[in-house]
């Protein structure tokens, strides 16, 4: 860590947390991230770089981290690892065909050194599809039982209705503290 | 190793074995390069690096909410560039600087960090001023406004304190 690095961390006054959220293109990453700032969710296109959101949440400041999905783009994700305390996983529940390639995805994060003690939320997005599994379906399929790098938990979502979302941060974001600042 | 005796109600293992003098010699070390990296943040050579990446880049800035990947590069490049030019310079300045005492040293004083200077500092590391920086730069460039200051405000250490999140 160089030293520019070394000073931000030190002159940290808020508590701070950084998160990463992925997951393959059209998942709704964005929409999620919009929705959680109470923004409008209707003219989202699809996100070629990346989006940054600071987020007032329990006394906590989050910067959240929003990177395009796109195959294409997947190769520029780990520019963003750096300092992540936590790492969203946004999957769309209705795309069954494409969650054999979402699982790859997540599996090569988790092999990643600067991610090691990042945890992990997968948010199951798209709930009020009629198409949607569950989140328990989805935890058999990617084999989330099998995880034991970082502390993961799944919700099942709507970026669109806004279900769960909050509760899914509010995990998120006691995990991390937990680990980080000691809560007591 | 002195044989001096005069602290030795302090508990042992308060300094480890760091004796009083050493502690001072440490701390007036230790405001010396605060002192250079002061001298730095004023200096012209050290404004050319920033100008130099606004120049080269300020175009592919554009003010839409969402950043392109490339913003990304440019940022760590710059970051990269102002950490060496200010290590380089102590090195040159101060005999036997060493980067990574002068961290630790650093990570001691954590709660003294007060001052100007680490506000500037902590600047340099920060994405989204960065890109407003270069968002201003654009709008001077393309004639937008009027008034040519811009930037994070270096050169205005004196007049900085009050306002973090305005540029220029
Ligand atoms: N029905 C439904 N559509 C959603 C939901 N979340 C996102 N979408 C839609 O999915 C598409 C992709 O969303 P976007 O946020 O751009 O995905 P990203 O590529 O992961 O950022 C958009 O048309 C969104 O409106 C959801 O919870 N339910
Ligand atoms: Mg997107």
């Amino acid at each position: 860590m160089g030293l520019l690095t070394v000073l931000k961390k030190l002159k940290q006054k808020e508590k701070e947390m950084r998160i990463l959220m992925l997951g393959l293109d059209n998942a709704g990453k964005t929409t999620v991230l919009k929705r959680i700032n109470g923004e409008p969710i209707d003219t989202i296109s699809p996100t070629l770089g990346f989006n940054i959101k600071t987020l007032e949440h329990r006394g906590y400041k989050l910067n959240v981290w929003d990177v395009g999905g796109q195959k294409s783009l997947r190769s520029y994700w780990r520019n963003y690892f750096e300092s992540t305390d936590g790492l969203i996983w946004v999957i769309d529940s209705a795309d069954r065909r494409r969650l054999e390639d979402c699982k790859i995805e997540l599996y090569k994060l988790l092999q990643e050194e600067r991610l090691e003690g990042a945890s992990l939320l997968i948010l199951a997005n798209k709930q009020d599809l009629p198409g949607a599994l569950s989140a328990s379906d989805i935890a058999e399929i990617l084999e989330l039982p099998s995880i034991k790098t970082h502390h993961w938990q799944i919700y099942k979502c709507s970026a669109v209705t806004g279900e769960n979302l909050v509760e899914g941060i509010n995990w998120i974001v006691d995990d991390i503290s937990a680990r980080i600042f000691y809560i007591d | 190793m002195s044989g001096e005796t005069i602290d030795n109600y302090t508990p042992i293992y308060d300094e480890g074995n760091m004796g009083q003098s050493s502690k001072a010699i440490e701390d007036k070390l230790f405001d010396e390069i605060i002192g250079h990296i002061e001298d730095i943040l004023l200096e012209d050579d050290f404004h050319a690096i920033q100008k130099n990446f606004l120049d080269n880049y300020w175009d592919v800035f554009e003010p839409a909410e969402e950043n392109k990947l490339i913003y990304t590069n440019i940022f760590n490049e710059y970051t990269k560039a102002v950490e060496n030019y200010i290590v380089n310079y102590l090195q040159k300045v101060i005999p036997h600087f060493n980067i990574n005492t002068f961290l630790k040293h650093l990570n001691n004083k954590q709660n003294e960090l007060e001052g100007e200077v680490f506000e500037v500092l902590s600047t340099f590391t920060d994405f989204m001023s960065f890109k407003e920086m270069f968002l201003d730069y654009r709008a001077m460039k393309e004639g937008k406004v009027q008034d040519l200051s811009y930037g994070i405000s270096i050169t205005s250490l004196k007049s900085c304190t009050n306002d973090n999140n305005s540029f220029g």
